[in-house]
C-alpha cells in the first residue's frame, strides 16, 4: 500500500517553477531515492512534503489522507519526519534538550514520563559519538547530521524525508550510515531520501526517482533508472561509471 | 550495546543539573535575605534610598517580564512600557473613575495588558527579528498616542492623580510590596520556563524552523509568550501608578522600555534572574548619577548604553552567564571530573 501519494505538485518561486508537475508515489516501508542535479527542486519537493512549504498546486497524500498545504508542525505529528540539507540544530541546547524536543512535541501520543526515555533511545540508535550534555553549537558537521537523524526519530514517523545525509561524510561514516537506514527501514519505517552519494543509492534504494529543472525525467527501479540514458545525460555525466 | 554517550544521562530536561539548581537557588535566596535586610542598612535607612530600592525592584520585575520574551523566544518587545503604562492607566482610571480598590485595579490592569499583549503576540507572528520587534514598537506607540489623545479619560499630558496603594507614603512598606512581587514574577516565569512550555519557547527562539519540524505549533507558544510578559508588565505598572500616584503619558516612552531592554541585557538574556539581580546596583549607580550630575538629565541613559557595550563584547550572556562560568568553575574545583574528550566520528 503507499503511504504517500504526490500527484501534480508544483513549486513556483516568482517566475521559477522548482518543482514542476511531479507524480509519484512511496510504497509503505521502501527506501524511495529522489536524485537530481544541483538546484533540480529537490530540496524544494521535500519541503513541500514535509510542510514547509505550500505547493501551488497538487496534492500530498499520507495515508489515503489529504495533507496537502498542511504545517510542517501538523504534518510532524501525522508521523512525517524530515532532516535538513544543513542540519538545523537548536545551538543553545544539549544535545539531549535537542532531541527531548522533537519526542515532547512531535508524537502525540507519547507520554510525558516516557519522553526522556525517548529521546536517549534515539540518541543511542543514532550512535551519537559524544557525551548527550554537550552543546549543539560545539558539534562537528557529522555530529550534526547524526543529531538532525535522532531528532527527526525522536517524533515517532512512519515517514521519514531525508535530504542529503551523507553529504560530506567519510567512507567510513557511510558505511555506517547506511547500516543505520536499513535498521531503521527494518524498524518499519518508509524513508525518502534525497542524495547526491550514489553509492549509497545504489546500496539501499529500492526505487528512484529522477529530478531535472523541477520535472520528473525518470522513474522505476534503482538499477534501471541508473542505465537510463537521458539521466545519465542529465546528472550523472559522460563519464559516470556504476 | 552499551553507547558512552548517554552514561550519566539526565533523566528530564527540566531537572538536568540538580546540583547546579540547588547552588543557583541557594545563591538566589541569599541575594534575596540581602533585599530583605537591606533598608535597615546605611545609607540605605534614608528615605531617598528607600524611594531608590523601590524604584530598583520594579525595574527589576519589569526586566524579567522582559527577558521572558526576549530571552526565550528571541523577539524583542520595543512596546513593552506601553503594557506597562497600559496596567497602569487601567488600574488608575479604575480607582479614579469608578472607586475600584487599587488591590483589585492591578489585576484588572494586567488581564488587559495581557489581553492585548496577546492580540501584539498574533501581529508579529509571521514576522521574525527587527519586524517582530517593530511591530510591538508599533503597537506601543499607539497605545501611547491613545492615551495622549483622549485627556477626557487620561487627561493626557497633564497627569493623573491616583490615589495610593497603601495608606502611607513612606517608602519601606512599598518597598517590601514590590519586593514580594519581584518575587512572584521570578517565580511563576521561571516554573514556566523550566516546564515544556519553556523548552518549546527555547526551540522557537533558536530555530524556528526546528521547532516546527519537530511537531511545535509556533503560534500557540509566540502568543501565549506575549500574553504572559505582557500581563506582567501590566500587574507592574499598576503597582508604579499607586506608588508614584501619578501617571503621565511618558510612562510609555521607548526610553522606558530601552532602560529596561538595557538591565535585562546587562543581567544575561535567557536567566530570567540576572536581570533580576543587576537591576538593584545598576539602578542605584543611576540614581546616585541623577543626584551627583542633576544638570545633565539623559546621563544614565549614556551609562546603560557603555555597559551594553561592554557587555555585548565581552559577555554576551550578560552578568548571569559570567556567574554560570564561575559556578561551572568552582564546581570542577571541589570535585574533578574526567573532561570530554571528543572522538572523531
Ligand atoms: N526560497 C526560495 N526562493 C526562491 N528560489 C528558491 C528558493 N528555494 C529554492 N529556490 C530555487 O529553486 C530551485 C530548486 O532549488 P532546490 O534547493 O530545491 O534544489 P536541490 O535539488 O535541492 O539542489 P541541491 O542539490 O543543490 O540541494 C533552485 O533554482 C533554487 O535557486
Ligand atoms: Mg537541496
Amino acid at each position: 500500500m503507499a503511504i504517500l501519494e504526490i500527484s501534480g505538485v508544483t513549486k513556483r518561486f516568482g517566475g521559477l517553477t522548482a518543482v514542476d508537475n511531479v507524480t509519484f508515489s512511496v510504497e509503505a516501508n521502501e527506501i524511495f531515492g529522489l536524485i537530481g542535479p544541483n538546484g533540480a527542486g529537490k530540496t524544494t519537493l521535500l519541503s513541500c512534503l514535509a510542510g514547509d512549504l505550500r505547493p501551488n498546486g497538487g496534492t500530498v497524500r499520507l495515508d489515503g489522507r489529504d495533507t496537502t498545504g498542511l504545517p510542517a508542525d501538523r504534518m510532524c505529528r501525522l508521523g512525517v519526519g524530515r532532516t535538513f540539507q544543513i542540519p538545523r540544530p537548536f545551538p543553545h541546547m544539549s544535545v539531549f534538550d535537542n532531541v527531548v524536543v522533537a519526542a515532547a512535541f512531535g508524537d502525540p501520543k507519547i507520554q510525558r514520563d516516557q519522553v526522556a526515555r525517548r529521546a536517549l533511545d534515539m540518541i543511542e540508535y543514532v550512535e551519537f559519538p559524544r557525551p548527550v550534555t554537550t552543546l549543539a553549537s560545539h558539534l562537528n558537521a557529522a555530529q550534526l547530521k547524526r543529531l538532525d537523524l535522532a531528532r527527526a526519530l525522536a517524533s515517532g514517523p512512519r515517514l521519514l524525508l531525508l535530504d542529503e545525509l551523507a553529504a560530506g561524510l567519510t567512507p567510513g561514516e557511510l558505511t555506517s550510515i547506511a547500516t543505520l537506514l536499513r535498521r531503521i527501514r527494518g524498524d518499519g519505517v518508509t524513508i525518502v531520501m534525497v542524495e547526491h552519494v550514489m553509492r549509497l543509492i545504489m546500496e539501499l534504494c529500492d526505487r528512484l526517482s529522477v529530478l531535472h529543472y523541477g520535472e520528473l525525467i525518470a522513474h522505476g527501479d534503482a538499477a534501471t533508472v541508473a542505465r537510463d540514458d537521458l539521466v545519465r545525460e542529465a546528472y550523472l555525466g559522460q563519464s559516470y561509471i556504476l | 550495546m552499551a553507547n558512552p554517550s548517554v552514561a550519566n544521562a539526565p533523566t528530564s530536561p527540566i531537572e538536568a543539573d540538580r546540583d547546579a539548581t540547588r547552588r543557583h537557588r541557594a545563591a538566589l535566596l541569599l541575594v534575596l535575605g540581602i533585599a530583605i535586610v537591606l533598608p535597615f542598612v546605611p545609607p540605605f535607612t534614608g528615605q531617598d534610598y528607600q524611594r531608590w530600592l523601590v524604584g530598583a525592584a520594579l525595574l527589576a520585575a519589569m526586566a524579567v517580564a522582559f527577558d521572558f520574551t526576549a530571552g526565550y523566544i528571541n523577539v524583542v518587545n520595543f512596546g513593552f512600557a506601553a503594557f506597562v503604562g497600559l496596567g497602569g492607566y487601567t488600574s488608575g482610571l479604575l480607582a479614579v473613575d469608578l472607586g475600584v480598590s487599587p488591590w483589585i485595579g492591578i489585576f484588572v490592569g494586567a488581564a488587559l495588558a495581557g489581553f492585548v499583549g496577546l492580540l501584539t503576540g498574533m501581529l508579529t507572528l509571521r514576522l521574525r527579528g527587527i519586524y517582530a520587534a517593530v511591530m510591538a514598537w508599533f503597537v506601543g506607540l499607539a497605545v501611547m498616542g491613545l492615551v495622549r489623545n483622549l485627556p477626557d479619560i487620561t487627561r493626557g499630558s497633564l497627569g493623573l492623580n491616583v490615589p495610593l496603594l497603601l495608606d502611607t507614603s513612606d517608602n519601606l512598606p512599598y518597598y517590601y510590596v514590590i519586593l514580594g512581587m519581584l518575587v512572584v514574577t521570578l517565580v511563576v516565569l521561571t516554573v514556566v520556563i523550566r516546564s515544556y512550555i519553556g523548552l518549546a519557547f527555547r526551540a522557537i527562539g533558536q530555530n524556528l524552523q526546528a521547532a516546527r519540524a519537530s511537531g511545535i505549533n509556533p503560534t500557540r507558544y509566540l502568543v501565549l509568550n506575549f500574553a504572559l510578559s505582557s500581563a506582567f508588565a501590566g500587574w507592574l505598572g499598576g503597582f508604579y501608578a499607586h506608588y508614584y500616584g501619578i501617571l503621565t503619558p511618558d510612562v510609555m516612552l521607548t526610553s522606558r522600555t530601552v532602560e529596561v531592554l538595557a538591565v535585562a541585557y546587562i543581567g544575561g538574556r535567557g536567566s530570567l534572574w540576572g536581570p533580576a539581580v543587576i537591576a538593584f546596583p545598576l539602578s542605584i549607580a543611576v540614581e546616585l548619577l541623577r543626584t551627583q550630575f542633576a544638570n545633565l538629565p539623559g546621563l544614565y541613559l549614556v551609562l546603560y548604553g557603555l555597559l551594553l557595550i561592554v557587555v555585548m563584547i565581552y559577555r554576551p550572556g550578560g552578568v548571569a552567564a559570567a556567574a554560570r562560568s564561575v559556578d561551572e568553575w568552582i564546581a570542577r574545583r571541589r570535585r574533578p571530573e574526567p573532561v570530554e574528550t571528543p572522538r572523531a566520528t
